[in-house]
């Protein structure tokens, strides 16, 4: 996962920006608690977007408490959880399992397989819960990894193989909202994907890496993102949400550009000189 | 079509996989234009580059593969290979009519031949089976505006948007003037004007991503201290 999906925090409320953090404070709180406290470090935005957003869905009844932790070690401050919180958790040490695996399998990096050892025994409790889920997430791992290797330039086959990654993680449970969901969590990793893409090319290309976009030009980029985005936000309307919601369409219409713009910002910085 | 793929990238006819990625990449490092900012020749050189990478992958597919096509490849080689303009300058349509509606009122025998090339895909396509109508699609070597009018399309309701935008910009920068391709462009990038105005409602980001960066770190380190499952 990237960390991609963050809110705009300049334009939050004070309340939403609390909220905001508090989601992430208890995600942070529930890795440590569910999994080895080094599983914290595994800890994205992408997976508090998810805690937020299925929260609201379904409008769970959230546990608020407060805690002092080192970050403002003065001043206590809140976090909430619920039982996706816990889910969330769980995916993301799935998610950082096998991303270290997938590491010491390309690279031979022997962090990354000492990194998977440490969370060997974490990834079987939760195999053990969501066997479908996990399988179905390698094996969208496995088919990207063999894609990535075969050169493909046409970057719609590699996303697409992304999106359905995250469309697995997106599903809580097969309910009603199960299909829209799915389909809501494949545009946006199809997003990610390709966002990832964008912003990685040019060192891609330096370093003769992998890139899906290396047939393409960046002067397409913000056409093709803000299709995807399209895609995706016309999933989300489908869905009856109407907690947080301008917390949650902050980072669907502007959040989601934090690292494009400042990237934009940086080039223009670096034009003037 | 590029009569000699091979040529382009700087690799014999027999080499193996990797080494063809292994010259594109080379070469994409120095021809590709975000490394060569207003370089022209660059940016044409590396869409040859690009065709001549694409055209020998997919033609290590078409061997494997035991379709009935394979008189089709001999065919068209009129085509420029920085793949601008089409050899073939006529409208597909005869008119302006219904949305793919297609008829070959049979218009000499070069446009015949063309014609019935696109028959297939298009009674597949008109039949909703846009997957076979792909494939039919990619046996056709000769690259027409209306290829990639067809393949923008079919790639688009198969969830493949991000070809469907690029193809459909390369048929109307091949022929600006067709309406049908303004047509299916305007359609494709509907729902981002949708989406971009709703996204300046909200304004952009404009904070700085080291101080997000640095937050992130320092949230993640503190986490890791105040963890309490040891």
């Amino acid at each position: 996962m990237f960390g991609y999906v963050v809110a705009n925090m300049g334009k939050l409320t004070p309340e939403e920006k609390k909220l905001y953090r508090s989601c992430y404070c208890g995600l942070c709180k529930s890795l440590g608690t569910r999994h080895k406290a080094i599983s914290r470090f595994t800890l994205t935005y992408d997976m508090t977007f998810l805690v937020l957003f299925l929260s609201s869905l379904y409008e769970t009844d959230d546990k608020v408490k407060t805690e002092r932790c080192l970050m403002r070690p003065l001043k206590k401050h809140e976090y909430w959880k619920n039982e996706i919180t816990d889910y969330a958790s769980d995916m993301n040490v799935v998610l950082a399992y096998y991303n270290f695996l997938d590491d010491w399998a390309d690279d031979r990096k022997v962090l990354s397989l000492s990194a998977a050892k440490l969370f060997q025994h974490e990834f079987k409790l939760i195999y053990a819960q969501y066997p479908k889920k996990c399988d179905a997430v390698s094996k969208c791992l496995k088919e990207l990894s063999d894609i990535e290797k075969s050169g493909e330039l046409n970057p719609d086959i590699p996303a697409n193989c992304f999106g359905r990654l995250m469309s697995e993680i997106f599903v809580l449970r097969e309910d009603e909202y199960a299909k829209t969901l799915r389909s809501f969590g494949m545009q946006l990793g199809k997003f990610i994907y390709i966002m990832d893409a964008c912003l990685d090319l040019k060192a891609d290309i330096k370093k003769e890496r992998y890139n899906p976009l290396t047939a393409s030009s960046s002067e397409n980029f913000s056409d093709i993102l803000n299709l995807l985005m399209a895609e995706c936000t016309e999933k989300y309307r489908l869905l009856p949400i109407n907690q947080n919601k301008n917390l949650i369409e902050n980072i669907l219409y502007s959040g989601i550009w934090t690292r494009y713009e400042a990237e934009k910002n940086k080039k223009k910085e670096q034009y003037k000189r | 079509m590029i009569s000699d793929p091979y040529k382009v990238l700087g690799v014999s006819p027999t080499a193996t996989d990797e080494e063809i990625t292994k010259s594109y990449r080379r070469l994409a490092k120095i021809y590709h234009p975000d490394l060569n900012q207003g370089n022209e020749d660059a940016a044409k050189k590396m869409s040859e580059i690009n065709a001549a990478y694409e055209q020998i992958k997919s033609g290590n597919a078409y061997q494997s593969s035991s379709g009935g096509y394979s008189g089709q490849s001999s065919q068209g080689y009129g085509n420029s290979s920085s793949g601008e303009q089409g050899p073939y300058d006529f409208d597909p349509f005869g008119g302006f009519g219904s949305f793919w509606g297609f008829g070959s009122n049979g218009q000499g025998q070069q446009q015949r031949r063309e014609n019935s090339e696109f028959d297939s895909v298009k009674s597949y396509m008109n039949a909703g089976y846009y997957k076979e109508a792909l494939n039919a699609l990619s046996y056709i070597t000769d690259k027409t505006s209306e290829w990639y009018y067809l393949s923008a399309i079919l790639n688009y309701n198969t969830g493949n948007k991000i070809t469907a935008l690029n193809h459909a910009k390369t048929a109307m920068q091949m022929e600006p003037d067709n309406p049908e391709y303004q047509l299916i462009l305007n359609q494709i990038q509907n729902g981002s004007r949708i989406y971009q105005q709703q996204s300046q409602n909200f304004g952009m980001p404009v904070s700085n991503i080291n101080t997000i960066c640095f937050t992130i770190c320092l949230a993640r380190l503190c986490c890791l201290f105040c963890g309490q499952s040891y």
